[in-house]
């Protein structure tokens, strides 16, 4: 076929609007048309029915369990990541290199696997588990999704702090120590500084997906709806009984939640981009 | 704007940076028989100096002389195998970097990114806990100095090379450190601005009377900013002294090709003169120190040369050969002569390691041994040489040592 003739139609690139179209093509029933029809269905029967079942008492606990578990699984890998990512950049150790896959691996293991071998150690007859009385047991309560959120998302913030710390010129620190700061105040006045670009968006990636968390959570929380049910185990709930509108509300908040975290990720980009440059 | 920024002295900035003490010593800093290897290699052997009071002392060498692991180890960012490290007649060995109150002005001046000018300036006394009045009083006196009063609101990055520069050192400032330690203050910045900036260093450090070293490899850098040049190779010092004596009387070769270009002829002592194969040069002074029949090189500069084509040298210079002047080149500032000299090489004794190989193709240039001679301007301009042209050769000035056959023998 003679398609060079046809790619330059009186300087106009005939190619550019073929792949443009070609790309959003692809996207449309794959990405773009599932989560316009959240929105569409959601609102269909009026505002008024999707917020009503939005203010229902199980789907604002399901809510609050999500962002809140969701919470601490983010300070608690956050602070990980933070800790392991200044170790495992500042000393080189016998085994280091096994430490960096092993942080890694959870993002590889699939999220049900996660939430079995869970419930394997915590669980009432599991190897730690079998050591805590009937009523101090941790699986099936939201410590339990907790773990389990900490678990899926252990590696993402390391991920996004460690090749910050890598590439950050160890003199900023010596000057620092020569200026004649402790330790201490280093890492707060100078390194933590340079770090908040990378802190902040490893942070919302682990709470985006912690929030999502699907796999592992209904198998250590027991999905118990006003106790342990979270904002996706609740979608699954309700579909199942064939309650769509209270199933599509909570998508609708679970989706605008994602959307406004990685806007915020997109758009501040610049501003991380910025702190990298500077490093 | 920056360009006419001289720091010339102002008379309301009497204030010392230099550390308060009782008494002053007279040495601020001392650096003794510091040795250090890494993993196999030696970096340093048996280094030792002091730093006067209100001294710049430049630690000249090629990269992989040691010298940032001398400056490293006097920071205390590095811990030397053997040793001491004295600031003002306290041994701080064994302290910590944070401890020992030394300035810093690493190369890409490490300024805090996230910090605007007067804060990077105020850390110091930040950390140290200093009430805020006295904080805002130091940092107002040093923006002052430094000439940076309308930045200091300013991030780094918004800064040229030479401000940055000044920033840093305003920052180490601000803590009366022991002693300031550039590491290869001007290597970031282009050929123009480095000169500028050298200037305006100097001043200031002869104004804030702080000790100092610098560590560069660019000998012009270094005559310029020390009042004494150690220089240093692989890991030796080599020879420590005023700019003069380290220009003017090299102890080694390596110290003499270093600094500068120079020509080396080898020769032996007899009766007091060396004896390049055919020529004696007269030279009673210079070598007494050695043993009759000792081998020797003779080292002089292309400058301290002079050429005349009547047998009537100037006054003041020795007269060394007769030669050929084989090539004239015009070299902006002055005029650049090769010229082959009436000497034939020394001979090698039978048992005496080759010091180099030259390999000569054409026949007629086994003999005669080739030197560089400059002129000024105004001297070439009196005089004009065509390449084949006969002259008589003599030396203003020269030094001569010993030649030893490796260069490991010390």
């Amino acid at each position: 076929m003679k398609f060079s003739r046809i790619r330059h139609v009186r300087g106009f690139d005939v190619a550019r609007p073929i792949s443009i179209g070609v790309m959003l093509g692809i996207m449309l029933p794959l990405v773009l048309l599932p989560l316009l029809s959240i929105f569409v269905f959601g609102t269909s029967k009026g505002l008024g029915t999707f917020w009503s079942a939005l203010i229902a008492p199980d789907a604002i606990f399901a809510l609050k369990l999500s962002i809140v578990t969701s919470f601490w699984a983010t300070v608690f890998n956050v602070f990980f990541g933070l800790f392991a990512a200044y170790v495992l950049s500042r000393y080189d150790f016998w085994g280091s290199n096994a430490v960096i896959v092993t942080i890694s691996l959870p993002t590889a293991i699939p999220t049900a696997v996660a939430g079995f071998a869970l419930l394997l150690l915590w669980g009432r007859y599991g190897m730690i588990g079998k050591f805590f009385s009937e009523e101090h047991q941790i699986m099936f309560t939201p410590y339990a999704i907790i773990l389990a959120n900490i678990f899926v998302t252990f590696p993402l913030a390391f991920g996004v702090i460690k090749p910050v710390f890598d590439t950050m010129s160890r003199s900023l620190e010596e000057a620092s120590a020569t200026i004649g700061a402790t330790r201490w105040q280093t890492f707060w006045h100078v390194t933590l500084p340079s770090l908040r670009g990378a802190i902040v968006s490893g942070a919302l990636l682990t709470f985006a997906r912690a929030v999502g968390e699907f796999g592992s959570t209904i198998l250590v929380s027991g999905n118990l709806a006003g106790r342990t049910q979270t904002a996706p185990l609740y979608i699954f709930a309700k579909f199942n009984e064939g309650q769509i509108e209270a199933a599509n509300a909570i998508a609708i908040v679970l989706a605008l939640l994602s959307f406004v975290i990685f806007s915020v990720l997109f758009f501040a980009r610049d501003w991380l981009e910025f702190e990298a440059q500077e490093v | 704007m920056i360009a006419k920024m001289a720091l010339a002295p102002d008379r309301d900035q009497h204030v010392s940076w230099a550390p308060d003490r009782e008494q002053q010593t007279g040495v601020a800093a001392s650096v003794q028989g510091i040795s250090k290897r890494f993993n196999q290699s030696r970096v340093l052997e048996d280094i030792s100096f002091d730093v006067a009071e209100g001294e710049s002392l430049v630690l000249l060498g090629a990269s992989g002389s040691g010298k940032t692991t001398i400056l490293r180890i006097i920071a205390g960012l590095e811990q030397p195998d053997k040793g001491r490290v004295i600031l003002h007649g306290k041994d701080v060995t064994d302290l910590p970097a944070r401890e020992r109150g030394v300035g810093v002005i690493f190369q890409a001046y490490a300024l805090f990114p996230r910090m605007t000018v007067e804060k990077n300036i105020g850390y110091g006394l930040k950390i140290r806990r200093r009430p805020r009045k006295e904080r805002r009083e130091t940092v107002d006196r040093l923006l002052k100095l430094v000439r940076l009063e309308e930045h200091r609101k300013k991030y780094p990055w918004q800064l040229s090379g030479g401000q940055q520069q000044r920033v840093a050192i305003a920052r180490t400032l601000a803590y009366k450190p022991q002693v300031l330690l550039f590491d290869e203050p001007f290597g970031a910045l282009d050929a123009q601005t480095r000169v500028r900036l050298r200037r305006e260093i100097r001043t200031l450090l002869k104004q804030v009377k702080v000790p100092s070293v610098f560590i560069t490899h660019d000998q012009e850098e270094a005559l310029e900013l020390g009042d004494r040049i150690a220089v240093l190779n692989d890991g030796h010092l080599e020879q420590i002294g005023t700019p003069h004596e380290v220009y003017n009387q090299p102890a080694t070769e390596y110290v003499a090709t270093f600094l500068g270009a120079a020509n080396l002829l080898l020769g032996v002592v007899a009766r007091g003169c060396v004896e390049i194969g055919s020529a004696r040069f007269p030279a009673v002074k210079e070598t007494i120190r050695f043993n009759e029949g000792q081998s020797v090189k003779l080292v002089f500069r292309p400058e301290d040369v002079c050429i005349s084509q009547d047998a009537n040298l100037p006054e003041g210079c020795r007269r060394l050969a007769n030669g050929v002047v084989e090539e004239v080149s015009f070299v902006g500032a002055y005029e650049r002569l090769n010229v082959r000299l009436d000497l034939t090489h020394r001979q090698q004794a039978e048992t005496e390691a080759p010091l180099y190989q030259v390999t000569i193709n054409t026949p007629e240039r086994m003999t005669g041994v080739p030197i560089m001679v400059t002129r000024p301007k105004p001297e070439a301009n009196a005089t004009r040489y065509q390449p084949g042209d006969r002259v008589a050769v003599g030396l203003t000035s020269f030094s001569v040592l010993p030649n030893y056959t490796l260069s490991r023998q010390r």
